[in-house]
């Protein structure tokens, strides 16, 4: 039986009194292990290594320009006065954004018993790790003198004599994003523990073996294991869901808790943490459309799957459209002078290209997803999502750098034009995400086999005493 | 359930899976307990009733995937994992608030934004993430370390049968620690429940021996990683000669000047550089000299040409006048004409006039009793504009009235009357050697004997103690301070002919009501003090 088939079962459609399966096909355990460790086993695809060369060149090209950068100092970005934060800051917070999905999906899903999210959260929890490290990158480089980044962390310095500044929204981001990228590491890690187990127990190669062996810490299957295991994961997974929704809140808090006019609002953080999942809902899609068709892996990640991540993509997006309409309504609201000009600035203002190409991406192109012709549509969904990310890129755009450009010093203000150097960063971020991510798709097991087989044990015990 | 248990069994056939054959026959070996293979979870689960009936304790259950129900079937008692990790939240919480509070408010403390030094609320959202952060880790340390993991050696591996408990089979294991372990009655008891496969676990025989190469690496990068720490070590204990090493000069240092630095760059030798000849800074635009000094230039040069021509000279250095070209062979004039206009005060350039300003003021205001000078004063001499230069409005007024407030009304008083807050402070503490701020309101100081140019003239260069306003105020600024200067002293000293007809009937009306009013009032308090009076004289008696 092969697994690369569905077997026309359409699971989009609820039937009362019944559950629509979450896994198709007459799959059992072993067909389970079967598609997700042949991912791993086989050879690579031509499509894998073509990608991976991709990526991998636009990692080399990143590495480079930052110690180009390291070498020559900021000024190769186009980082000016008024406009100090550019490019690298709405990079930082693009990718941060990006990184929410992973462990929402985990979490949140998890703690509410959405079991749909079984096929889908060991890629989109990878995803988050590796987007918070693209993201890590941007302000470690932004500081300036990257060497000195490790002034970040309260450590007790005999030639500073001083501490951090506890009180400043920028150094609780480095806690929030460092905490963020630490729980999320050690949550994808545990999840996946036990199907490293199944990789070391497949493994015919001795050092294959060894490597899986020591990764997966000897785990055996145990049921005393695992009862403390469930325990665990479900502890991790309540601190994760406020964690997530953290993390967002507090990078919106460096806007918010400054005075720049289009930055200092209440409104910040929820609106930030709605666009974070909708930028990563999108990127999750984005990524798994393809990887399912290339690894076969249609009947776990079925066409249900993507039709709910498309439900959350519409009603966040729907989300970020009102958070839009609330932000001019409470600069004509306020009638402030400034922030009724930032506002009236930003959608026709010098950047109102910004403006409305963020608006017609983030606002519009979800409202699609109302048809479920589209809903259900893979490469309709991964048009859209990339529509949706290119948005998401831009509203960060246009809120660092039209704020900044026109602030409360109308002489100072300019126009912010980018280097190719943070063109080449822009870029080369991608190459290391992708590059991660392809790593992790051989190495790693793509999808989370354990809680798979449980849902799949739960089919059965529902199918097998529906019949009397 | 019959479907699951045929299908995985066709899957087994068609693997032709693993050889028993070589775990069989271990008596010599030590015995660790009897496992027994299940192919799915119903029969784990019914087979597992049975062992924990049969009373049997140390028991396990391997599973590919949490088996729910399996605790109660194995009589699994809860974990304590809770509360190790509750304990490691609260430390999270504990160690950032101790650690903010130590470092902003106690250690190092200053001030910013305007927030006290423990300012708990801007502390909580490092303390959130610290304390998820520590409750994390000791869910995820807690949970390996109560589960005796990483454990790379289990007898329970030793079967190779067993490495499908990773992918779709079930075992259930009984421990010879029990207290009622007996193989026989195990091994039947297990053969009883819907199994194909029951084994003994034995010592795991393969060779302990960890492969050689593992030691080269590890001694390797073990000792590599040291080197770093021991050369930070030695830099920390050691004394060096030579000055430090900065990998990017230009960036630990500066090159930029600072103000009143010395540069090598130029001749001179200064790092603050001079107006380039011939230029004319944005907003120091000054071409207008009798709108620059409120005096009449015209008529000055006539009276006394060496002053116009050194006025003009303290606002345009280039300037060349045939006295001065004259007087350049005098050492102290050629040193004046090198002079830049530093402050932007134009009649710096003008001691002589300065000085004698000042005494002739002395004379002028203040000290009404003081015998006059025999020479008349520069002050008085000065042929000083008679009229404001500006169109006089409301707009000129509205904004003189604002930079009054700004600069002027902190001594002299929003009104004029010289009692701003810094007098009324000043008689507090200073009472003794404090000179007042003059009233605006004195005869001596209206336009007919002070001229507008003469009361700009002060503004711009100060009198007695108080300092020259020219480079703080903008000139137009300083002349729109003196139209409202005037507008003050006419405001409490016209006389009703100065205002129009129209209204005089009203102001004469109000006039009268407010005398009433005060009136009253002053009545009202007289009889108020009469009574206490009255009343104070009568209460002791």
């Amino acid at each position: 039986m092969s697994l690369a088939i569905p077997n026309g079962l359409d699971n989009t459609v609820e039937q009362p009194g019944e559950r629509a399966p979450l896994v198709l096909g007459d799959t059992t355990y072993h067909d389970i292990t079967e598609a997700v460790c042949q991912v791993a086993e086989r050879k690579p695809s031509t499509s894998w290594v073509i990608g991976f060369l991709i990526s991998f060149a636009l990692l080399q090209w990143l590495g480079i320009c930052i110690l180009y950068l390291i070498y020559t100092g900021v000024g190769v970005w186009g980082n000016r006065s008024p406009v100090f934060w550019g490019w690298p800051i709405v990079n930082f917070v693009f990718w941060v954004g990006i990184g929410h999905a992973g462990t929402l999906i985990s979490a949140i899903l998890f703690l509410f018993r959405q079991e749909w999210r079984t096929s889908i959260n060991r890629a989109a929890e990878a995803m988050t790790i590796f987007a918070v490290v693209c993201a890590g990158t941007f302000p470690g480089i932004h500081v300036g003198r990257a060497w000195l980044a490790f002034w970040l962390a309260p450590y007790p310095s005999l030639n500073l004599w001083m501490w951090p500044q506890f009180r400043s929204p920028l150094l609780w981001d480095v806690f929030a994003v460092s905490t963020y990228g630490t729980v999320s590491l050690l949550f994808w890690y545990m999840g996946m523990v036990p199907d490293l187990a199944t990789f070391r127990d497949r493994s015919t190669n001795k050092w294959r073996r060894m490597a899986y062996g020591v990764l997966s810490l000897g785990w055996s299957g145990s049921s005393r294991h695992w009862m403390r295991y469930e325990k665990a994961y479900a502890l991790l997974a309540a601190f994760a869901a406020p964690l997530v929704l953290s993390v967002h809140t507090i990078v919106s808090f460096d806007f918010a808790v400054s005075q720049v006019p289009g930055w200092h609002t209440t409104i910040f953080p929820p609106y930030f943490v709605a666009g974070a999942i909708f930028s990563g809902f999108a990127m999750v899609l984005t990524l798994m459309i393809p990887a399912r068709k290339m690894l076969g892996l249609e009947n776990l990640i079925t066409i249900r799957h993507l039709d709910n991540m498309c439900k959350i993509i519409l009603a966040t997006g729907s989300i970020v459209g009102l958070a839009y309409g609330t932000e001019f309504f409470i600069a004509w609201y306020g009638q402030v002078q400034e922030e009724k000009f930032a506002f009236t600035n930003r959608a026709f203002g010098p950047y109102w290209w910004a403006y409305w190409t963020m608006v017609t991406c983030n606002v519009v192109s979800p409202q699609l997803f109302w048809f479920k012709k589209l809903r259900t549509t893979p490469w309709m969904i991964v048009l859209v999502c990339i529509f949706v990310n290119i948005g998401m890129w831009f509203e960060r755009f246009v809120i660092v750098v039209t704020s900044l450009s026109r602030d409360y010093l109308p002489s100072a203000w300019a126009y912010f034009s980018p280097t190719w150097v943070d063109w080449s960063m822009l870029i080369g971020s991608f190459g290391l995400f992708f590059t991660l991510f392809l790593l992790f798709c051989r190495l790693m097991p793509v999808i989370n086999m354990a809680e798979t087989k449980a849902t799949l044990a739960k089919q059965y015990h529902v199918s097998n005493h529906g019949d009397h | 359930m019959l479907r699951v248990r045929q299908e995985q069994e066709t899957t087994d056939g068609s693997q032709a899976f693993y050889n028993c054959e070589l775990m069989s026959e271990n008596n010599e070996k030590k015995v660790h307990g009897i496992v027994a293979e299940y192919t799915s979870v119903d029969t784990l689960l019914a087979a597992c009733r049975r062992v924990r009936d049969a009373g049997y304790e140390k028991t396990d259950a391997f599973t590919p995937f949490p088996v729910h129900g399996i605790d109660k079937a194995l009589g699994i008692k809860p974990t304590v994992l809770p509360w190790i990790v509750l304990g490691a939240g609260l430390t999270g919480t504990a160690t950032a608030l101790v650690m903010q509070i130590w470092m902003n408010a106690i250690d190092y403390q200053y001030i910013i934004s305007g927030k006290p030094f423990l300012s708990l609320p801007a502390f909580m959202p490092v303390a959130f993430e610290l304390t998820v952060l520590f409750a994390s880790f000791g869910a995820f340390f807690g949970m390996w370390a109560l589960n005796g993991l990483p454990r790379f050696s289990n007898p329970v591996f030793t079967d190779p049968r067993f490495d499908r408990v990773t992918d779709d089979r079930f075992f259930l294991y009984i421990d010879s620690k029990d207290g009622q372990f007996d193989r026989g009655g195990v091994e039947k008891l297990l053969g009883d429940t819907e199994t194909d496969y029951v084994q003994t676990v034995v010592d795991d025989d393969s060779s302990d021996k960890v492969p050689k190469p593992f030691f080269v690496i590890w001694g390797l990068v073990a000792s590599l990683s040291v080197v770093p720490l021991l050369i930070v070590l030695k830099m920390r204990v050691s004394h060096s000669s030579q000055p430090r090493f900065h990998v990017f000069y230009d960036m630990d240092f500066s090159p930029a000047k600072d103000a009143q630095q010395y540069s090598t760059l130029f001749r001179d030798g200064r790092a603050m550089r001079p107006d380039v000849p011939g230029t004319v800074a944005r907003g120091e635009m000054q071409a207008d000299l009798d709108f620059m000094t409120g005096i009449d230039m015209n008529a000055l040069s006539v009276i006394d040409r060496p002053r116009a021509d050194r006025l003009v000279r303290s606002f345009n250095p280039l300037y060349q006048t045939e006295a001065q070209s004259a007087q350049e062979s005098k050492p102290d004039d050629a040193t004046q004409a090198e002079k830049p206009n530093v402050g932007g005060d134009p009649v710096g350039g003008d001691p002589a006039g300065d000085k004698s300003g000042t005494e002739a003021d002395k004379s002028d205001s203040d000290q009404p009793g003081a015998e006059p000078t025999a020479k008349p004063s520069v002050m008085d001499t000065t042929p000083w504009l008679r009229v404001n230069p500006l169109v006089l409005d409301e707009k000129v007024l509205a904004n003189g009235r604002k930079n009054f407030g700004i600069y002027c009304s902190v001594c002299h008083g929003m009104n004029g009357s010289g009692n701003g807050l810094v007098n009324v402070r000043a008689q507090k503490i200073l009472a003794a050697e404090w000179i007042p701020p003059s009233s605006l309101h004195q005869d001596t100081l209206y336009a007919d004997k002070y001229p507008d140019g003469k009361l700009f003239s002060t503004i711009s260069n100060g009198i007695r103690k108080m300092p020259g306003y020219s480079g703080q105020i903008k000139t137009r600024d300083r002349w729109e301070i003196v139209a409202y200067v005037r507008a003050l002293q006419l405001s409490q000293n016209a006389s009703i002919d100065q205002i129009s007809e129209s209204q005089r009937e009203s102001i004469l009306k109000e006039q009268a009501e407010a005398q009433k009013a005060l009136k009253e009032k002053a009545d009202a308090e007289a009889k108020a003090a009469q009574d206490k009076a009255a009343k104070a004289a009568k209460d002791p008696a």
